[in-house]
Parts: structure tokens; C-alpha cells; sequence
């Protein structure tokens, strides 16, 4: 039985190993606390990989990546959970935005474009990874986010209206093409 | 279709989440309105733009290897050291159940991904009624060590009435019930404590049947005892030794 279980990881969880830990590590938004967050989520999928009969590894796989960083996100950095869902987000302000100008003297704009990304709140930032990294449907995003589908639309709106306006983005492009998106 | 209907959609056509009717008719819609030709060509932008310049995190080397040494070292696990993985993955896991929970009961309602066997075997049915309730989150319905909380509630949901009792000083105090369907029937569900591991006791009236007194199943203990009318089923990954004298105390039903 351990044995088969050992060959069932193999084959359902290691395939989907970078997407794990592409997940952790835009939300942990560092490599070391991501290989924590991908190492405590195969210990846990390999606990409940019997009972994965068929259907999306992947899906699954997130799934438990993602409870494996909210779990070390609460013992770790448990101001960055914010329960709410309404508007008490858009009031959220990474320090990571505040200094648009200095970010983006000592970035090429590629890297800005990443950083305003991990500046996004958790909340968007975690949609938006699924959703354009993944490339996920938003009914698989709903599923691993754990959300109604109107509320990952409406994430992904607001984490694409962030990277839009986002101040980081501006300064780079004042200085360089000055056109919109 | 207007602008304010083609708007809500855009971000929608972008994703490729429309049906054929919707995308047929923003199409027609950004043939004619140049607003929205903007906002459509704004959002392929800012998508290309992310696909492009942020980058995609490959798991390392060696963060792979520590994780097939993982898997290796549970495939190895000879029962001596089944107890030390389970010990750890308790302490990894502590609250981590109760996190896991709620998504893991939308996936499993919602996507079926997750199927048990369909097995009319009552233990493999007991454990994965366990294994639910737990990864669910759901192992109590009513919370409460004191029998005469537990015992009303179960009995006012259900058409017998199980003997409850708390262990504590035996050292197997109740900490809930809860509802169950097993082979069918619904049955009451004690739950009690041992140390760190949760037991799961089925309890319902006895069928005159003989099941098997012990078995081991998907890593989990069963153990049967019929007494005081009742069959009485329980599901846990204490020891079986444990878990067998522990059934057989409960099937005798007198208070401790």
C-alpha cells in the first residue's frame, strides 16, 4: 500500500512540482519560506493521496499548497492575512508600492512589472498567479482559491485594475514609452 | 448589446471563459465601439505583458530531490516507524486540518475528485467516514464531553438511542457526536480523545452479524465490539491493541 502510494506521488504530484512551487513562491514572495510551504504541502498530499481517485492532480496539488501557506502565513506573518472581501482591500497598501521612483531607477521595467505583481494583497495576488501564470479556467481557480466564481472574476478584475495603475508601472513608463497599456 | 453589457465582458473574452453566443456577440460589439476596442486591446496588453515579464518559478533541484526523499522515506515506513510519521505529520499538521478543511469539502462535493470506494464492507465505509469527517473538519456536530448534551441530541435525530459516556478518567474523555450514513442507515457518531489521536466510534443497534473484531485499513485501526444492543465501530490510528480494548470497554456500557 506505501509502496503504491509512493509510485502514486510520483506520478500525480511531482509533475505538478513547479506549479507548486510557482504558487508558493508568489505568495510567500521568497524562495526559502516557498520550499517550506512546498515540502509541509507533499507531506500532506502524500498523508491523502489514497483517497485521489481520478480528476485534476493539479487542482488538488494547489490546492493543499495553498492551505500549506495559509497555515505558515498565520504563524508567520499573520497581518498579511485579510479576511475581508469588500473594500477594506482596496485600502491595502504594500510597502513594497510606496516607493515607485527608487523601484523603478534601480529596475529594468521587466522587473517592475514582477514587483507590482508581488506587491498585489494576497488576495489578488493569489488569482492573478492561477489565473495568468497557470493559466487556470475560473472555475479551477475557484475551486483551489475555495471561492464562488463571481468573487475570483471579480478579484482578477481588481488585481488587473492594481497592476494597471499601479504606481510602479507609471514611474517606469513616464520614463520610458510614456503610452498606455 | 451596449457598452456597459460589452464591458462587463471583455475581461471574460480575454480569458476565453465565454460561450459561443457571448463571444459572438462582443465580437460584433468591438466591430463597431471604439471604447471598447481600447479597453479589449488594454487587457490583451497588461495579459501578455504579465505572461511575458513575470517570471514563472521552477522548483529547485534540490527542493525536488528533499521531496522524492519524502516520499521514499513514507514508502519505507516499516510499522515501527509508521507511529513516528504519524506522530509528525500530527505535529506538521496541527491546526493545518482545519484549514485544509473547507476547500478540501467544496472539492470533494463539488468535483467528486476526490471518490472513496464504493464498498458495502462497513469498516472501509467507518474509515472513510473518518477520514472525511476529518479532513472535512467535521468530526463534531455537537461539541461537548458531558454525555447528557451529547446523548439528547443524537437520540432526537435519530430512531434509537445510544448509550454515551465520557472516559476522561479512563483516559479516553469524550469530546463530541456527530451524525453519519453507514450501510445506509444513519448512525450516531461518538467522538472521543486518546492523547493526540481522535476516535471515532459508530454506534448503531446491534445486527446480529459478526464482523471482524480488528482490522487495519488505509493505514487506519477498526475495531468491533457488540454489547448493550449495540454494534459498536471504532475508527482510529491509535494502536490496535488500544483501540480493541478500548470498543470492548464502551460495548460493555456501565459508566466508569
Amino acid at each position: 500500500m506505501t509502496l503504491a502510494r509512493h509510485a502514486q506521488f510520483e506520478a500525480v504530484v511531482m509533475p505538478h512540482l513547479d506549479a507548486g512551487y510557482n504558487l508558493a513562491r508568489w505568495l510567500t514572495r521568497n524562495p526559502s519560506d516557498a520550499d517550506d510551504v512546498v515540502q509541509d504541502a507533499c507531506v500532506r498530499a502524500l498523508k491523502y493521496i489514497g483517497a485521489l481517485r481520478d480528476g485534476d492532480a493539479r487542482a488538488w496539488f494547489l490546492t493543499i499548497v495553498r492551505h500549506a501557506f495559509y497555515d505558515w502565513c498565520k504563524r508567520n506573518r499573520p497581518a498579511e492575512i485579510v479576511r475581508d472581501d469588500g473594500t477594506a482591500l482596496d485600502l491595502a497598501v504594500d510597502p513594497l508600492a510606496v516607493d515607485p521612483e527608487q523601484a523603478a531607477a534601480r529596475t529594468s521595467e521587466r522587473q517592475v512589472l514582477a514587483d507590482a505583481v508581488a506587491a498585489l494583497p494576497l488576495p489578488y495576488r493569489e488569482v492573478l498567479v492561477l489565473r495568468e501564470l497557470e493559466e487556470m479556467s475560473y472555475k479551477e481557480i475557484a475551486r483551489v482559491a475555495d471561492l464562488p466564481v463571481g468573487t475570483v472574476m471579480s478579484r482578477l478584475a481588481r488585481a488587473r485594475g492594481l497592476l494597471q495603475r499601479s504606481p510602479l508601472l507609471h514611474a517606469i513608463r513616464g520614463r520610458t514609452s510614456g503610452g498606455d497599456l | 448589446m451596449n457598452c456597459n453589457e460589452a464591458a462587463a465582458l471583455v475581461a471574460r473574452y480575454v480569458d476565453g471563459e465565454l460561450d459561443d453566443l457571448q463571444r459572438r456577440a462582443v465580437e460584433q460589439h468591438l466591430r463597431t465601439c471604439a471604447n471598447c476596442v481600447a479597453e479589449h486591446q488594454a487587457a490583451l496588453a497588461l495579459r501578455d505583458r504579465v505572461r511575458a515579464d513575470v517570471p514563472y518559478y521552477e522548483a529547485p533541484p534540490a527542493l525536488r530531490e528533499r521531496v522524492r526523499a519524502l516520499a521514499a522515506e513514507s514508502a519505507a515506513t516499516a510499522p515501527g516507524r509508521a507511529q513516528s510519521w504519524r506522530e509528525r505529520w500530527r505535529w506538521l499538521a496541527g491546526g493545518a486540518l482545519a484549514g485544509c478543511a473547507a476547500t478540501i469539502v467544496a472539492w470533494t462535493v463539488g468535483t467528486a475528485v476526490v471518490a472513496w470506494h464504493t464498498n458495502d464492507d462497513v469498516a472501509a465505509e467507518a474509515v472513510a467516514m473518518h477520514v472525511r469527517a476529518t479532513l472535512n473538519n467535521h468530526l463534531i456536530q455537537v461539541a461537548s464531553s458531558d454525555q447528557h448534551t451529547v446523548k439528547p441530541w443524537l437520540s432526537a435525530r435519530l430512531d434509537y438511542s445510544p448509550p454515551v459516556h465520557d472516559y476522561a478518567t479512563e483516559g479516553f474523555p469524550l469530546i463530541g457526536g456527530r451524525l453519519d450514513m453507514l450501510g445506509k442507515q444513519r448512525v450516531a457518531t461518538l467522538v472521543y480523545q486518546h492523547r493526540l489521536h481522535t476516535i471515532d466510534v459508530f454506534v448503531q443497534p446491534a445486527t446480529g452479524g459478526a464482523p471482524p473484531a480488528l482490522r487495519t485499513l488505509r493505514g487506519f485501526n477498526v475495531a468491533h465490539a457488540t454489547g448493550a444492543g449495540m454494534d459498536w465501530t471504532a475508527v482510529s490510528d491509535v494502536s490496535p491493541d488500544v483501540l480493541k480494548v478500548f470498543v470492548e470497554r464502551i460495548a460493555r456500557d456501565d459508566a466508569p
